[in-house]
């Protein structure tokens, strides 16, 4: 019953556009009319030999896409469309797919093997297709080369595909002999080797038992050991990726074998070719991440019992790898600072060194100063970048007592050079070193400040001359600005960048005017450091601040002017207003914060929204985040007055609130949502039912990106906070989506941290919306329309208390909760909260928390149930 | 779709530029500070309650009614009786200071009201510099009762609160005076106490402005309430102030007054002198030295024994830990053996360790190893007492900061200081303690990330495998796991212990080991 579609599948590879795009919808329709008859087409052309190798591809290609998605919902129909197809057709498929895998040509053999790995994503799970993995095995021991490199392969993308729960030890086992078989030297093939190499990669995660176990452990790590020593490129390669990943998965397991992976890796870095020489340097940099990790846990508390030791590989090996990597700083590529996406043996190397001094602290000092002494001064400029790239890498990590005295004999030596040193790169790395400097050594927490008077203003003026330097330095230079007025944030009323505030601000508004502002991001950094410097500010500065605010709407108003534009011109147009956007938000939250600057502030508020509203006419489809923030800002320092300009914004509003597949969009919009009600209070009432409407479809949507979902409720306790029992209308709707999420939070099922956090986050969304609409309905008549959901909520608290998972913020959200609920019902709910376990055990245990937040909401709640069970 | 040159590590430069990670903080603040707004408006919200009768405001106040009190009426309240004061001050005719003092009784009723007094809003309105103009010199003592009181109420708020008091403080330190009444003077020292317990800031500034002398003397006679009210103050005070401490203790007839409230005093003064009495030994050399040569010891012990208060207990045991710690006069001339008091110290000890409490349990475990830090005699004199048992106890199950405290007891019982430096071993104290059964719990320590428990129990470890009798200490060892507690330090960052648990392993465990066996 298959059909013919060579020639469709070869004409959607077509030169001619026109004769492209008819294929292409021809191939939709087919999918649309007869699923299973197209998969099996699909499946009979790739399997067959005579055919062209562009149709059998392209067949594998339309069959692989047929079944899985990037995005969640559609991966989810995907897969179940496939799960209820007939059992003969999916057979059928399955046999010309594993038939395929024997083929001569490489493309069809290696798409088989994908089109293989997904179907078993999708069946292995559901305990179906059990034979696969023992008829894949079987082939491995077929003759011809070919078959069992593709067959290694299709272990490999099934690895990846499937979670190893799915799949019995037994044949994980037998999948890894296979695999690691494969690698062995004794296989004669290469490409049997590089394909299991990296299966391998993909079958580390199988591995938790093999990896327990000394002898299939030593075993593995002499094959993956022997295969870094490969001559073919790839397959070393491919095995230090093995390697990386089997540092980061099996760290506790590494002991008996560092002392060789440090050999191997370390002639690696220093001989082998770039590829393979990065992968040895990312070995180190990820076992830093391990033990950064282990002693942040314990850090935290001095008995901790840590499921894993550190082994301290890097303070043992400190010696030896610091001088190697410092010899990679000395192999900097000639562009690499104008190239963004530039990575190379000298950035990863600095990267690294930068990891193991916040491993080891102060140790590293004294093993990279003699570097840095040595070669700061050469006449060769890499010597001296590398010299103060490895200065800068170190300044995280080791202690302000070891660096503070370095840093200040450094600090007048660097300043020169990022004015005087002939090349870009010295220059470059000094700016980003200094802002480094500024980053970890300057700030009101550290006892001995390096910024003195002495010296702030010979720093800010080489600051400010830098700006004008090339692109890439002046980024840079911007950056250390940055730092440098963030270390004054807690300055108190007198702040020393007062003097230069004038003088900054007009070179920083200089940068971003430079017809090279666009490279290596310069005006974006120059924005944002004014950005910085704006809220690091004091009083002393305020009437500088708010003659800011016309000097800011006149560049906003500049981008409104453009007429017919190109898309690139566009897209250019709307990259500025967001930072110019980004700045009025930053300073009209500054000037908001106090009453005399909030007056000069409000003079503007007008203009200001009518350049937002002229920002957010720019688009027809979306809106403009960064203009939603400053919306934001603004609602808060107008207050109730912003109503009057509630009419002209609503639109955009609403606008944002539909744009659910941009979801940052949503949430952004959401988030304002909930400033306006704080600022409008009951005057928000006249545009609630069409924002409810808004949010109750957003939540409906099952294409909305989960993140949206707990600032949603949370946005439904402001409103409800807002107008009060005029909620009323709305409970029939939130109640019960509320009440749904409530019961899918109450368990976390699965121990996967991200998971918890978001559960924990979605929780607290619901609790915040539940506080909202009980403190709402305070004191008004309609108290009583609560009432029928006061034991749902009190179970949920319950259920959350006895979960035991919660996060702290949860916690006084939820005993909040509690007390919301007392208040508001009063005598009403006596006996439920009496009832409850919550009122008792987890009221208790809040009361005595060290969290003073939990410990206030405690008492709070303690007393308003005291009040609702005396009467 | 594999791309043949993939590399999956690749991992962000750690050279980069600001911008990226700048706007993602900005975005972030912004959340913030909506998640701080949307808080400080629930906030308000609960606190606010309406629609409930205000004309309950002579109902005699009453704890209960007091928490029923309703925040939003009582701030209306709290300003309406600001204002009634300021008229009051102003009016000059006939009746005036009763007008004043009824003023003035009605705003400190009102601070005195609920679990969220009103101070916010009677700050807002104007309280402090009215309530300065209160304390005038020559006011009547009426007025000025109610308005210290107001300012104790005041103090007792959220730090800023408290804060607002530094115009008032001067005058509150003056009507502490000989001339005072007592009851004026009582109270301003209650608000000076709650000042002073604020923190380190405001403790300068009222030693600064000469709050100690006054406070001291009203130590001086036998008044219950007004004596418990000043150490509250002066404990508040001097803590963490080593130079107020010394100066404390210099005055005259402190030292005197002191011992005799802490011996003749009911329980609640006592306990707020035992106070004074930590932070005076914690903090100073000289008042331990002369409280040490004082029969302190034999008050302290004579609390100890008697009273079962856990207020008082503490403070006591915690003073008794301090002397021991704090001056070799104790343990060389009064702590020796065949003197009663030594015997009474380790049975009140023994007391304190067999009790429920955990700080009992902690304090007295660290004040008696400090005692077993003593001379053989001491030595001799603990381990023949009830206490070894209960230590050996406590050291397998109690809580890890305990089992500290209660190791270096043990060990210390252990070994005796000698001439050539090196400890010497007490063979039987060591027999006897492993043959109770402590060496598990050491073990136990070795296995500890805390590095100074760690180290007392390798140390221990040290001792039970050179000095138990016939050799048998490895063998002992080892059936408590030790050596593979030894070998978790074979690749440990500390120098010390790592070269240690080597040594011991390889000297006591070596290839010989088990051979004979």
């Amino acid at each position: 019953m298959a059909m013919e579609v060579t020639q469709i599948l070869l004409s959607a590879q077509s030169v001619d556009s026109t004769v492209r795009k008819h294929a292409e919808e021809n191939l939709k329709q087919f999918q649309e009319q007869n699923l299973p008859v197209f998969l099996l087409s699909l499946s009979v052309e790739l399997a067959n030999e005579e055919k062209p190798a562009d149709s059998r591809k392209l067949a594998g290609l339309v069959l692989k896409n047929a079944l899985d998605a990037k995005e969640q919902h559609r991966k989810y129909e995907l897969v179940q469309r496939w799960l209820s197809l007939d059992v003969s057709v999916k057979g059928q498929i399955k046999a010309c797919l594993l038939q395929t895998l024997s083929s001569t040509a490489s493309d069809a053999r290696s798409t088989a093997s994908q089109v293989i790995a997904k179907v078993a994503g999708i069946e292995l799970p559901q305990k179906q297709w059990p034979e696969l993995v023992g008829s894949l095995l079987s082939n491995v021991h077929q003759v011809p080369p070919h078959v069992k490199q593709a067959t290694i392969e299709t272990l490999g993308y099934l690895c990846e595909e499937v979670a190893p729960e799915a799949i019995d030890q037994d044949q994980v086992n037998k999948i890894l002999t296979a695999v690691v078989q494969g690698m062995n030297a004794n296989e004669a093939n290469i490409e049997v080797r590089l394909a299991s190499t990296r299966a391998l990669y993909n079958a580390i995660g199988f591995a938790q038992a093999n990896f327990s176990n000394d002898m299939e452990r030593d075993y593995i790590m002499r094959v993956v050991c022997e295969a870094t020593l490969s001559p073919e490129v790839k397959i070393r390669q491919a095995a230090y990726e093995c390697l990386v990943s089997i540092g980061s998965t099996y760290y506790e397991k590494l002991a008996p074998y560092i002392q060789d992976i440090f050999n191997i890796t370390s002639k690696a870095v220093r001989d082998d070719e770039e590829p393979v020489a990065l992968q040895a340097i990312e070995f180190w940099s990820s076992i830093c991440d391990e033990e950064i990790d282990i002693l942040d846990d314990y850090g935290g508390d001095f008995t901790a019992d840590s499921d894993v030791p550190c082994y301290y590989f890097i303070k043992q090996a400190l010696s030896a790898l610091v001088p190697l990597l410092l010899e990679t700083l000395l192999k900097q590529e000639e562009d690499q600072d104008q190239d963004e996406g530039a990575w190379n043996l000298a950035m990863a190397g600095g990267t690294c060194l930068g990891l193991v001094a916040r491993t080891v602290g102060d140790d590293i000092v004294p093993l990279v100063m003699p570097f840095i002494e040595e070669n700061i001064t050469k006449g060769d400029w890499r010597q001296r970048e590398a010299a103060t790239y490895a200065f800068g890498s170190i300044l995280e990590g080791p202690s302000p007592d070891k660096l503070i005295p370095i840093v200040n004999v450094a600090l007048g030596f660097m300043l020169t050079a990022l004015t005087k040193d002939p090349s870009s790169h010295v220059k470059d790395t000094t700016a980003w070193t200094l802002g480094r400097i500024f980053e970890f050594l300057h700030g009101s927490t550290l006892a001995t400040p390096i910024i003195t008077p002495a010296n702030c203003q010979q720093i800010i003026t080489v600051l400010l001359q830098s700006m004008k330097d090339a692109p890439n330095v002046a980024e840079k230079a911007c950056g250390a600005l940055y730092f440098l007025a963030q270390g004054y944030e807690d300055v108190g009323p007198t702040s020393p960048l007062t003097p230069y505030f004038q003088e900054i601000v007009q070179s920083l508004l200089n940068a971003t005017h430079r017809e090279d502002a666009g490279e290596s991001r310069l005006r974006t950094a120059a924005y944002e450091t004014l950005n910085e410097v704006v809220r690091s500010s004091t009083e002393e500065t305020a009437r500088l601040v708010v003659e800011l605010v016309q000097v800011i709407m006149t560049e906003l108003h500049k981008t409104l002017e453009a007429q017919k534009l190109s898309s690139d011109e566009r897209e250019k147009q709307t990259e500025l207003q967001g930072l110019l956007c980004g700045c009025l938000q930053v300073i009209i939250q500054k000037l908001g914060a106090s009453d005399p600057t909030k007056y000069a502030l409000l003079q503007y508020s007008d203009q200001i929204i009518n350049l937002l509203l002229r920002v957010f006419a720019c688009r027809n489809a979306t809106v403009h985040e960064e203009a939603m923030l400053s919306i934001g800002a603004l609602a808060y320092a107008t207050g109730p007055n912003f109503a009057k300009y509630m009419p002209d914004f609503y639109k955009y509003l609403e606008m944002g609130l539909q744009n659910f597949e941009e979801y940052q969009v949503c949430a952004v919009t959401v988030g304002v949502v909930g400033d306006i009600c704080r600022a409008l209070e009951d005057k928000v009432l006249a545009y609630c039912d069409g924002i409810m409407t808004q949010l109750l479809k957003d939540l409906s949507s099952n294409q909305l990106h989960r993140s949206v979902k707990p600032p949603i409720f949370s946005c439904f306790g402001d409103i409800a906070l807002a107008i009060g029992e005029n909620f009323e209308k709305y409970l029939m709707y939130a109640m019960p989506m509320l009440q749904s999420a409530a019961e899918l939070s109450a368990h976390t099922s699965s121990a996967d941290d991200e998971m918890i956090e978001y559960t924990n986050s979605l929780r607290n969304g619901i609790l915040e919306a539940y506080s909202g609409i009980f403190q709402g309905f305070k004191n008004s008549p309609k108290t009583q329309l609560l009432i029928p959901y006061a034991p749902h909520i009190l179970q949920f608290l319950d259920s959350i208390y006895i979960e035991k998972d919660m996060d702290d913020i949860v916690t006084k959200t939820a005993i909040g909760v509690l007390g919301d609920l007392a208040d508001t019902l009063g005598s009403n709910a006596a006996s439920l909260i009496q009832a409850s376990v919550s009122s008792k055990d987890f009221l208790n245990e809040c009361l005595s928390s060290d969290d003073h937040l939990i410990k206030e909401a405690a008492e709070w709640a303690r007393l308003a149930i005291s009040r609702a069970i005396s009467v | 779709m594999a791309d043949e040159n993939s590399t999956p590590h690749k991992r962000g430069p750690l050279k980069s530029s600001v911008g990226s990670a700048a706007v993602q903080r900005r975005r972030d603040h912004a959340v913030t500070v909506r998640k701080e707004r949307r808080e400080a408006l629930m906030r308000t919200k609960r606190l606010c309650r309406v629609g409930v009768s205000s004309d309950d405001a002579d109902v005699p106040v009453d704890a209960d009614m007091a928490t029923d009190e309703e925040q939003s009426v009582l701030e209306d309240q709290t300003v309406k009786s600001m204002e009634e004061l300021n008229l009051a001050i102003a009016y000059q005719g006939k009746g005036a200071m009763q007008k004043r003092v009824n003023a003035l009784r009605e705003l400190r009723r009102l601070l005195s009201k609920s679990e969220y007094p009103p101070v916010e809003a009677a700050l807002k309105a104007g309280a402090m510099p009215t309530l300065v103009q209160c304390l005038s010199f020559g006011s009547p003592d009426e007025q000025l009762l109610e308005t210290a009181w107001c300012l104790t109420n005041i103090a007792a708020g959220k730090p800023e609160e408290t804060k607002a008091l530094l115009p008032a403080l001067p005058l509150l330190i003056a009507h502490m005076g000989e001339k005072s009444s007592l009851p004026v003077a009582e109270q301003c020292a209650w608000a000076l106490g709650n000042v002073a317990g604020e923190g380190e800031e405001l403790r300068d500034v009222l030693l600064s402005q000469g709050a100690l002398q006054p406070l001291a003397r009203m130590m001086l006679p036998n008044k219950g309430s007004t004596v418990r009210t000043a150490a509250w103050a002066l404990s508040n005070l001097i803590k963490g102030h080593a130079k107020a401490a010394t100066e404390l203790i210099r005055i005259d007839g402190v030292l005197d007054a002191i011992l005799r409230h802490l011996k003749r005093g009911d329980e609640e003064l006592a306990t707020e002198v035992a106070w004074v009495v930590v932070y005076l030994t914690a903090l100073s050399n000289v008042a331990t030295s002369m409280l040490a040569k004082s029969d302190l010891l034999q008050i302290l012990v004579d609390r100890l024994a008697s009273s079962n208060s856990l207020e008082l207990l503490i403070p006591v045991l915690r003073s008794l830990g301090n002397l021991v710690a704090g001056d070799s006069y104790v343990t060389d001339n009064v702590l020796v053996a065949g003197n009663e008091v030594t015997v009474r110290v380790i049975q009140v000890m023994i007391k304190c360790l067999s009790s429920e409490h955990r700080v009992l349990k902690k304090e007295s475990a660290w004040a008696l190893s400090n005692v077993a830090a003593g001379s053989v005699e001491h030595k001799k004199l603990i381990h023949s007492s009830g206490a070894v048992s209960i230590l050996i106890r406590l050291l397998s199950t109690s809580p890890f900061d305990i089992r500290k405290e209660v190791a270096y007891v043990l060990g210390n019982l252990c070994v005796a200081p000698s001439e050539s430096g090196r400890p010497v071993l007490i063979v039987d104290h060591l027999v006897s303690l492993v043959g109770g059964g402590c060496l598990s719990g050491f073990a136990d320590l070795v296995r500890s990330a805390d590095i100074e428990a760690a180290r007392l129990g390798l140390q221990f470890l040290e001792l039970v495998l050179r000095g138990m009798p016939n050799g048998e200490g490895p063998k002992l060892v080892e059936a408590e796991d030790g050596i593979e507690a030894m070998e978790r330090f074979q690749f440990h960052e500390n120098e010390e212990l790592r070269s240690m648990a080597n040594q011991l392993v390889d000297k006591y465990f070596g290839e010989d080991y088990g051979l004979d066996a």
